[in-house]
């Protein structure tokens, strides 16, 4: 498994209007590997995360996942084949506890609907007991079982962000996409979920992230994309990228973090 | 159909289409501003008519003071609107604040018919009764005076937008809230402006429609969907284009009519404008959802 | 899960208020106020499905009459001018309504906010206005009389005392459904979709489809209410679905509490018990109480009378229990 591409996008462009946010971008991101895309502010690198998800429709281009074409793939279904996100703002469900927030990840694990629900049947309450069991083993995963029954948003943002990150584990993908998991978050919380994002690694789950903070990326990444107004200038190893003079000459134009 | 029935309908289609401009042009201007549609936009229009009967005949006023008292009362009752149930509401969800516009609504609709009349009432025309003749057809002299004031009122809307000082502000707050609050711009005093501007013309709309066709205290209703569907034909985008959605709707609505295909006798009317109005959410849905998530 | 977090506390305030219920018809209890209980038992069946509508999807229906006047028309018009059996006419009816609703709702859902509001207005004028043009069907404006009473067997609910039981059996069976579903994996997804849709969307929930879906819930309670009042009064008219009629059942789930299921009862009753008893005596005042009403709610407990005075009664207790006093 390890050494195949899990995904991989030929030619990707979105352009709202006259502006082009992704420009012809090729990537191809290995199986079982942390994979970081960074770039300075507006270089496309979420917009390129909403087309991998599907959020909308490419303008030209194909975005391949283990060798299926993915453009006509609605956004929901693609949870199902194994891809999931999480998001810059969080956008956890702020009208649950913090467990059920992870139950809710086991959507596309579970199946009954509205009938078994209704009138309680056995299938509905075997289902609801796997749902619960396998929420609790990934809220463990992230440090958060003891905050099981607590309101969502009563955690502080850095448990807000691994509650996320549980919640997408729970969908048990095979590549997750973390967008800027480190914003926001003090020196211990980063430490913490570079060792998560270790963690996901080990389990044999393939990960992309966009991030702003070098360090982290530096410390994490075994393969760095670098975007620039939309289009892809620079890739390789982390200490390859950082001495790349295109890469320097466009953080060059940007505010030091 | 002979060209005079069919300038008949025309102009007849023209008439009611310049009403749901009006109507259209109120929900489009708050619409940009604030992001909120107003259900009780059809209520100023109602509340222009109702007031102006009621000054002219039971406070006896000549007609042009109480067409503009009426139109005054309408703004201000726009402001407070905006003022005790709008603002309150801070950060409230879009659902909390549909219900909040429909509470107004329902409750200005209960005031007036409660303390005006529950009769229809026909305020007098403005310039007689005697029908002109035109290429053929007969028109109202009110008729004109209905078509000629929605002209008036977009151009001067229009200098206003473009070409004041507070007209631009709003005009920018539209566009961008967060950078025009930057520049100085109070988004709640454009607001505020907003609902006043919306249901002053919305109050003006029924000044001149009720002499024409008498309205009741329940008018709001059916005059509110209609002028959002002009709205929504325009996209809620400039005001130009909802008196093009107006027109648009109030023409297809008499010519549907005049056609008489199948079921559609005047009873159905009414609903030509519903259907056009799931027609158009329809159609602009997919666009719609496309552009929400982009945004 | 959660039933189980609940002290056995909670049992004696429910039993009682179940034989209170129970008690109602007869003549040495509170027999003059069936017929109100049973208006109120039918119309918290249409505001649950409204309430989980906009609660927990954050949709506005203003047009849910058009779903309780297809119940009471299909059924109407299959038992009596078809002579359909009247159990039968109202699943027909059920059905019916409910894949209409699932149809429109998924070409609607692309829709957010502001759109779906007035398209559900539009959609109940439409329907209103065909109540009443469609009258070799209908029977006009003036609506039709004569409808057969609902029974098994021999036995008719014919009189008040029966049919309170029938109306409130099925408000009952509702209400338990709707907690079932709450509680449980479409629950979770609807509040998802209610708290992200975005987020939602990204762990595998079709958001579409799941909001048609729960419009096509309350389209079918809506439309089960409506065939109980149909074989309740035996005459059916076009009065009872008109904007206003949407208009009292979004102030009934304001009231009863917009993602509360047992909050329904509370907002039923108290805008039947106001209108019925109290606006009434009044005149007219009726339509402007439940515009205060919306606009006053709406701003200061957007969740809910009913989901506010609970959460008072909480922070009551829970002050009691502070100070050593057993719940």
């Amino acid at each position: 498994m390890s050494g195949s591409v899990i995904l991989e996008t030929k030619g990707l462009t979105k352009a709202f209007g006259g502006l082009v946010a992704v420009d012809k971008v090729d990537l191809s991101i290995k199986a079982g590997k942390i994979t970081a895309i960074i770039g300075p502010n507006g270089a496309g690198k979420t917009t390129l995360f909403n087309l991998i998800a599907g959020v909308f429709p490419v303008s030209g281009g194909e975005v391949y996942f283990q060798g299926k074409l993915l453009n006509k793939v609605p956004a929901h279904k693609r949870a199902s084949l194994g891809i999931v996100r999480t998001f810059q703002h969080v956008y956890l469900f702020g009208n649950m506890t913090v467990l059920e927030n992870v139950m809710s990840g086991r959507h596309p694990r579970s199946s009954y609907g509205f009938f078994e629900a209704a009138l309680r049947l056995p299938k509905a309450r075997r289902e609801e007991e796997a749902i619960s069991l396998n929420a609790i083993k990934y809220l463990n995963l992230v440090g958060l079982g003891t905050h099981a029954e607590h309101d969502a948003l009563s955690l502080p943002l850095g448990q807000q962000k691994l509650l996320a990150v549980a919640r997408a584990m729970a969908t048990e993908p095979r590549l997750i996409l973390l967008d800027e998991p480190g914003a926001g978050l003090n020196t211990s919380e980063k430490r913490q979920l570079s060792d998560l994002i270790r963690n996901i690694r080990e389990m044999g789950i393939s990960v992309v992230l966009v991030e702003h903070d070098m360090p982290l990326v530096m410390g994490l990444a075994e393969w760095v994309i670098v975007l620039d107004s939309g289009q892809k200038i620079a890739e390789g190893t982390a200490a390859q990228v950082q001495k790349d003079q295109k890469v320097i000459a466009a953080y060059l134009g940007e505010e030091v973090e | 159909m002979s060209s005079a029935q069919f300038v008949q309908y025309l102009i007849s289609g023209i008439t009611s289409g310049s009403v749901y401009a009006l109507v259209g042009l109120g929900f489009t201007i708050i619409y940009a501003v604030t992001k909120i549609i107003n259900f009780a936009q059809g209520e100023f229009v109602m509340l222009g008519g109702l007031l102006s009967f009621t000054l002219i005949h039971s406070a006896g006023l000549p007609l042009v003071p109480a067409l503009i008292i009426s139109v005054l009362i309408a703004a201000a009752i726009g402001a407070i609107m905006y003022l005790l149930a709008i603002r309150p509401a801070k950060n409230a969800s879009v659902v909390s604040l549909i219900i909040i516009t429909i509470g107004v609504a329902i409750f200005t609709r209960g005031i007036v018919g409660q303390m005006l009349t529950k009769d229809f009432v026909r305020p007098p025309s403005f310039s007689g009764e005697e029908s002109i003749s035109f290429l053929g057809a007969y028109i109202d002299p009110q008729a004109v005076w209905v078509i000629g004031t929605m002209v008036v009122v977009t151009i001067i809307l229009h200098l206003f937008l473009n070409y004041t000082m507070v007209g631009k502000a709003l005009k920018a707050c539209a566009i961008n809230p967060v950078a025009s609050s930057m520049v100085g711009v109070n988004p709640k005093i454009m607001a505020l402006i907003a609902f006043v501007l919306a249901a002053a013309i919305g109050g003006i709309g029924g000044v001149v429609l009720a002499p024409l066709t008498p309205i009741s205290y329940n008018a709001g209703v059916m005059l509110g969907l209609k002028g959002f569907v002009a709205a929504a034909i325009g996209g809620f985008g400039s005001p130009v284009a909802a008196v093009f959605g107006g027109l648009l709707l109030g023409v297809v609505e008499s010519f549907a009519v005049a056609a008489n295909w199948g079921p559609f006798t005047s009873a159905y009317k009414d609903a030509i404008a519903l259907v056009v109005l799931l027609l158009i959410l329809l159609i602009r849905s997919g666009k719609l959802a496309e552009e929400e998530r982009t945004g | 899960m959660l039933a189980r977090l609940k002290s056995k506390w909670i049992y004696l305030p429910i039993a009682a208020l179940l034989a209170f219920l129970i008690l109602i018809p007869f003549e040495w209890f509170f027999a003059q106020y069936t017929t109100l209980m049973i208006f109120i038992g039918i119309y918290t069946i249409v505001t649950v499905g409204l309430c989980l509508l906009m609660g927990y999807t954050g949709q506005v229906s203003l047009g849910q009459a058009a779903f309780f006047g297809m119940g009471a028309y299909v059924s109407a018009i299959l038992s009596k001018t078809y002579g359909l059996n009247p159990w039968l006419a109202m699943f027909v009816a059920a059905i019916m309504t409910g894949a209409f609703a699932y149809i429109i709702g998924y070409l609607i859902f692309r829709l957010k906010g502001n759109y779906l509001a007035m398209a559900t207005l539009g959609l109940g004028l439409i329907m209103w206005i065909l109540f009443r043009q469609l009258s070799q069907f209908t029977g006009g404006p003036d609506g039709m009389s004569g409808i057969p009473y609902l029974s098994i067997g021999g036995f008719v609910f014919d009189t008040s005392f029966r049919r309170y039981f029938l109306v409130w059996a099925f408000c009952l069976a509702v209400l338990l459904i709707s907690q079932n579903i709450v509680r449980a994996r479409t629950g979770r997804a609807l509040r998802a979709i209610h708290g992200s849709e975005a987020a939602a969307e990204s762990i595998g929930i079709n958001v579409g489809r799941f909001k048609a879906k729960i419009l096509a819930l309350s389209a079918v309670y809506a439309s089960l209410a409506g065939s109980l009042l149909v074989y309740n009064m035996t005459i059916v008219n076009p009065q009872a679905f008109d904007f206003l009629a949407s208009v009292k059942l979004v102030v009934m789930a304001v009231i009863g509490g917009l993602a509360s299921v047992w909050g329904a009862i509370f907002g039923a009753g108290t805008t039947r018990i106001l209108s019925d008893e109290v606006l009434l005596r009044f005149g007219e005042w009726d339509v402007i109480v439940y515009g205060l009403i919306l606009v006053l709610v709406m701003i200061f407990m957007p969740e809910g009378l009913f989901v506010k005075l609970k959460e008072v009664f909480q922070r009551l207790r829970f002050r009691y229990r502070q100070r050593g006093v057993a719940p």
